[in-house]
């Protein structure tokens, strides 16, 4: 009997640390955009060679510290940041509307910043986000 | 007959109203080449780039000993005398900003202004940038160094330049540069002016690496010398650095015969060549914040 009770404290225990150390595991946090943002269409034909040639200079540049070369999350200052910095290679990504990436890469939010005004040339931003649709595994 | 004449007239201007709004339609923005450069500064000169409107830009520059004593003193990079400046610059508009600079050599305090007028356009309408870059300094060391009669005015010292870019191509981009520096107070037998010229170059071999390579050629006109006797002419400075950019840093890693940073001291004041002993390792990094 004394067994049984014991067995059950443990499994208590365990059980309230699991919640405890669940609690530490960053909730991923939907997005909320703006309607304007979810109709936007990317204007750039996806094999623009020109533009995927600005897209990948500018990715390079204002991206890759932290979204890494191939958009995994697993650029150098990666490891310094809290928020998710999603997968661009999955299919979960890829299958977003273009405005979503585009709100999400551009206006940002928490740790995402704000590039709006680093990458003010509308034509600039929409070849980032035709050089992320090339990352698809 | 006078509804004839309304008639015409009204077809008429109908017609310049039409063509008029194809025209406006038509019209397509040739906008600015994108980044011909990665930061403001190539090594020592000024380039044709002024950061976007509202954008602060915060520029360490440093320049250290000459190499000659080797490993002794990692080739300059422990020896002491370093010449250090920090400076801020705030751009009023795109093509417009305003600095200003402390400097460690001579204390100079130096204030800054670069407008580019025109930049090179995507479809050629425009072939190449124009910027014109002035800046004042005041020499800040002890007033015993200026000698009897001094006056606040000796310490000033003036540089102003323009210079022509073009992004040739997506991985080469040069310009050259005219510029005239003048110092209020020189040292008997030195020129109080000189003229010079620039010219730099960048090679991008990487969407973010570039190789950079400068030149500043005092120049000796005897129309403008006060002597002739050229007394302690100003030699050449040449670099050679490798650069590196992101978002909102520039760094720029460089090998130069040159010690200063404010370009009025190079042209006026260099007398090191560009050879095994009098070369130095020097770098600048910028950061920017965009409000």
């Amino acid at each position: 009997m004394k067994k049984v009770k014991m067995s059950f404290v443990a499994s208590a225990v365990c059980l309230a640390l699991s919640f405890v150390l669940m609690s530490f595991i960053p909730e991923k946090k939907p997005w909320d955009i703006p309607a304007e943002y979810q109709s936007m269409k990317n204007p750039q034909a996806a094999d623009d060679a020109d533009m995927l040639k600005v897209g990948k200079m500018n990715y390079s540049r204002h991206c890759k510290s932290c979204h890494g070369n191939l958009g995994k999350g697993d650029g150098p200052k990666a490891r310094s940041i809290d928020a998710d910095l999603g997968d661009f290679s999955s299919a979960t990504f890829q299958a977003q509307k273009d405005g979503v990436i585009y709100y999400q890469s551009f206006v940002g939010r928490d740790e995402m910043p704000n590039f709006e005004k680093k990458i003010p040339d509308e034509e600039d931003r929409w070849a980032i986000v035709t050089y992320i649709r090339t990352l698809k595994k | 007959m006078k509804n004839v004449i309304y008639l015409i007239v009204l077809v008429l201007l109908s017609g310049h109203l039409v063509s008029a709004q194809e025209t406006t339609t038509e019209k397509k923005v040739d906008k600015p080449v994108r980044s011909p450069w990665e930061s403001g500064t190539l090594i020592n000169h000024q380039t044709s780039v002024t950061q976007y409107k509202n954008t602060l830009e915060m520029v360490i520059s440093h320049r250290f000993g000459t190499v000659e004593n080797g490993i002794s003193d990692v080739f300059g990079v422990m020896a002491p005398g370093a010449n250090i400046r920090i400076g801020f610059n705030y751009s009023i508009l795109d093509d417009l900003l305003v600095g200003f600079g402390t400097n460690s050599q001579k204390k100079y305090q130096d204030f800054q202004v670069k407008y580019t007028p025109f930049e090179q356009t995507r479809e050629n309408t425009m072939p190449v940038s124009l910027t014109l870059y002035a800046n004042a300094a005041i020499d800040g060391r002890e007033e015993a160094v200026f000698g009897l009669d001094y006056e606040f005015s000796d310490r000033l010292s003036y540089f102003s330049e323009a210079i022509v870019g073009r992004k040739i191509n997506d991985w080469l981009s040069v310009q050259a540069s005219v510029n005239f520096t003048h110092y209020n107070a020189v040292d008997s037998l030195l020129d109080n002016d000189k003229i010079g010229l620039g010219f730099g170059g960048r090679i991008k071999f990487s969407p973010q690496s570039s190789l950079t390579v400068e030149l500043g050629v005092p120049l000796k006109i005897e129309s403008i010398a006060q002597y002739t006797s050229f007394t302690d002419h100003p030699k050449p400075h040449f670099s050679i650095g490798y650069e590196v950019s992101t978002s909102t840093h520039a760094f720029q890693i460089f090998l130069t015969n040159g010690m200063g940073i404010l370009p009025q001291e190079l042209y006026m004041y260099n007398l090191s060549e560009f050879d095994s002993e009098s070369i130095r390792f020097g770098f600048n990094i910028t950061r920017l914040w965009n409000f």
